[in-house]
């Protein structure tokens, strides 16, 4: 029974994982940009999240703005800076990240102070619900519905519409959909705040489940590159599919193997890796 | 890009985002007499590391000079990690010449640096928890103010049991390293005793932050009790999920080590109301000492101040005062005029044991508030008890070396 339990318990974490992974995936299939700031992106939408609930703003309204800021700063950012390095070997983007995440973190220590703090759950999902001995918060059953109604609509936009069509034509040949009359940076900034948008909704989702803490970003890049790494890079579906592997594995080992529950996902992944090199569901 | 250069660069830039702040190191004038402060500044454990810095930086600022020299401060980012911290106490002691050391949150970095400044005979304070620092493990150049593991769980389990006789089932959540181990195994020597079950434990590593998993396992055993044996931004993490799982409502929760007001203003009275803390500090504690620390800190700081703060500021001063007292800034004298010392402390009155070097202290339960009975913005727990609980020497095996 208590693996039941634990499955169940998996599959919610899984959830998450996948929506901290699929932008950081989104950015990497269609961009083929590697995005070291998708954790500190991430940590911005948790923070964003807890001011906005601070300053009086309503729970679903800091969710939202938190997410719509995330990706706002994303495209500033993108415009002003990492679409002069698209063209350079991968190395430049990580470094340029890497220097864009350590300034979000210092600038969230700035601002919120190194200590972290609680966010509390919107009161209507503040309860838990029993089935049987489990006990599962209400708030992360909202989590789940809503992570699996953003994977449902995000894969409509990427694979049923003409503008997904555009942007996948857009990673294949920048020039022929150039040639077709598109703004192809503007695809581009559009992909990248997006991507960015959802590690900030990720983010923002995640703070009353876990707290905010200005080095929460670092933690949750290590995750999303592991579901995004077994997942295949680049990946949307495989990002789906790794999460809730990586969240059930991890669940499944807190009662078979307690202490080592979170090294079991990185032995996941190099299982993984060495099995199928390019991931679950990578294609390159 | 291929996989293994993806793989090779991943690795890299982790690495570098994990580790950001080692540009941060103060530094000791040549003229001076410096006390180190080897600290986890980066990392899950760095608003400890942050606070314990600000409380030694103020003793050594409130100490001005010692012996006619300034004392002067070095604040060493041990990253939470023994083997840094390790590398960095060498440099200090053999570069820098530093002989004074103050910190070590984390056990398994305590023991580590203890030995290592052993090694140079120089004096190492710590606050780490685990019994083998002065136990087993115990040296002649480290000191320890903190009650260790076994104190803090014979100060909040037996008073809770004696509270709530009916409460017979206890499950423990405990981290798998030597601070975890230690408070574990006091534990159930005290279950034991009260003739209490414990119907389950889950270990998790050092690095965990997802804790629902565990908090299932708990749901599934049915306990009384609750018993969170991890310590800072984990036993945040831990408590806060069971709380998000409803787990207050259905049985009582003891986190047995927490890290005191640091961790209440970042749970929130929310989470915080009707749990039970075990405290090293707190400072609400009536005692001549600790009021006028805490006025010094409210007027300088504008801050209360909190365990890591206070623990930092005391060993700080205990390390002046001891080479003052022997004379001379040199380990061996420090330790000589250290060993047996009494003085008015933030606790009331404090020992350090010669034998041991164990410093005799209270440990305390709190019980966390209503926001709405809270008089001020700190005033987040009420004591329920205090005490005094230490093995002997002889019983933590400590023979100096």
């Amino acid at each position: 029974m208590i693996y039941l339990f634990q499955l169940m318990n998996g599959i919610g974490l899984g959830m998450l994982y996948f929506l901290l992974a699929v932008g950081l995936s989104v950015i990497f299939g269609l961009l083929h940009f590697v995005n070291f700031a998708h954790g500190a992106f991430y940590l911005l939408g948790a923070y964003l999240c807890y001011a906005l609930l601070q300053y009086g703003v309503g729970f679903w309204g800091a969710l939202v703005l938190a997410a719509i800021i995330v990706a706002a700063i994303a495209a500033v950012v993108e415009t002003g800076l990492l679409k002069r390095i698209y063209r350079l070997d991968h190395m430049y983007h990580i470094v340029a990240t890497i220097g864009l995440a350590l300034m979000i973190q210092e600038i969230v220590i700035i601002v919120w102070g190194p200590v972290g703090s609680s966010v509390p759950a919107p009161q209507a999902l503040s309860g838990a619900i029993m089935l049987g001995n489990f006990i599962y918060p209400e708030y992360r059953l909202f989590v789940i519905g809503l992570t699996a109604v953003l994977a449902i609509v995000l894969w409509w936009v990427l694979e049923g519409t003409r503008l997904g069509a555009v942007v996948r034509a857009g990673s294949e040949s920048t020039e022929m959909v150039s040639l077709l009359g598109y703004d192809i940076n503007r695809i581009n900034t559009a992909v990248f705040a997006l991507g960015a948008g959802l590690a900030g909704l990720a983010g923002a989702l995640a703070a009353p489940i876990r707290g905010v803490d200005p080095f929460m970003g670092v933690e949750a890049l290590a995750v999303a590159f592991v579901v995004v790494v077994i997942g295949g890079m680049g990946s949307y579906t495989g990002a789906l599919v790794a999460g809730l592997l990586v969240g059930i594995v991890q669940s499944l080992m807190t009662t078979i193997w307690p202490a080592g529950a979170s090294l079991a996902i990185y032995i996941a992944m190099v299982l993984v890796v060495l099995v199928m090199p390019r991931g679950l569901l990578g294609r390159a | 890009m291929h996989r293994r250069r993806f793989l090779q660069l991943s690795s890299i830039a982790s690495a570098a985002l994990a580790a950001p702040p080692i540009l941060r190191t103060a530094f000791a004038a040549d003229d001076a007499i410096t006390i180190a402060a080897p600290l986890p500044m980066s990392g899950a454990f760095a608003a400890n590391g942050k606070y314990g810095s600000m409380g030694t930086s103020m003793a050594v600022a409130d100490a001005g000079s010692v012996l006619g020299k300034k004392l002067s401060y070095l604040e060493i980012d041990t990253e939470g990690r023994p083997a840094t911290a390790v590398r960095k106490i060498q440099e200090a002691m053999q570069q820098k010449k530093v002989q004074l050391f103050a910190g070590g949150i984390l056990s398994s970095s305590a023991l580590a640096m203890g030995a290592e400044v052993n090694k140079h005979q120089g004096v190492f304070f710590t606050t780490a928890g685990a019994d083998e620092i002065t136990g087993s493990n115990c040296n002649k150049s480290t000191f320890r103010w903190s009650v260790p593991t076994y104190g803090a769980i014979n100060e909040t389990v037996r008073p809770l049991i004696e509270k709530m006789p009916k409460a017979k089932r206890w499950y423990t959540i405990t981290p798998k390293y030597v601070f975890g181990e230690g408070l574990l195994n006091a534990a159930k020597d005290v279950f034991k005793e009260k003739g209490v079950e414990l119907v389950g434990n889950s270990y998790h590593s050092l690095d965990e932050k997802e804790f629902s998993g565990y908090i299932t396992n708990a749901v599934a055993a049915q306990p009384d009790v609750l018993l969170i044996l991890n310590f800072g931004s984990q036993s945040s993490a831990t408590l806060r999920q069971a709380v998000n799982f409803g787990l207050k409502s259905k049985m009582t929760i003891l986190v047995a080590w927490a890290s005191g007001l640091e961790q209440f203003e970042e749970l929130g009275a929310d989470v915080s109301d009707g749990i039970y803390f075990g405290a090293q500090y707190w400072h609400g504690i009536d005692s001549p000492f600790n009021k006028e620390l805490v006025a010094k800190v409210q007027k300088e700081k504008g801050i209360n101040p909190n365990y890591s703060f206070a623990g930092a500021y005391i060993m700080a001063k205990l390390l002046s005062d001891g080479a003052k007292k022997g004379g001379s800034a040199d380990g061996s004298a420090v330790i000589k005029a250290l060993e047996g010392m009494e003085y008015d402390g933030m606790t009331g009155k404090e020992t350090i044991r010669a034998a041991d070097h164990q410093v005799i202290k209270n440990y305390y339960l709190l019980k966390g508030k209503a926001k709405a009975a809270m008089k001020d913005k700190d005033d987040y727990a009420d004591i329920i008890s205090s005490g005094q609980s230490f093995l002997s020497p002889e019983d933590a095996k400590c023979k100096m070396t």
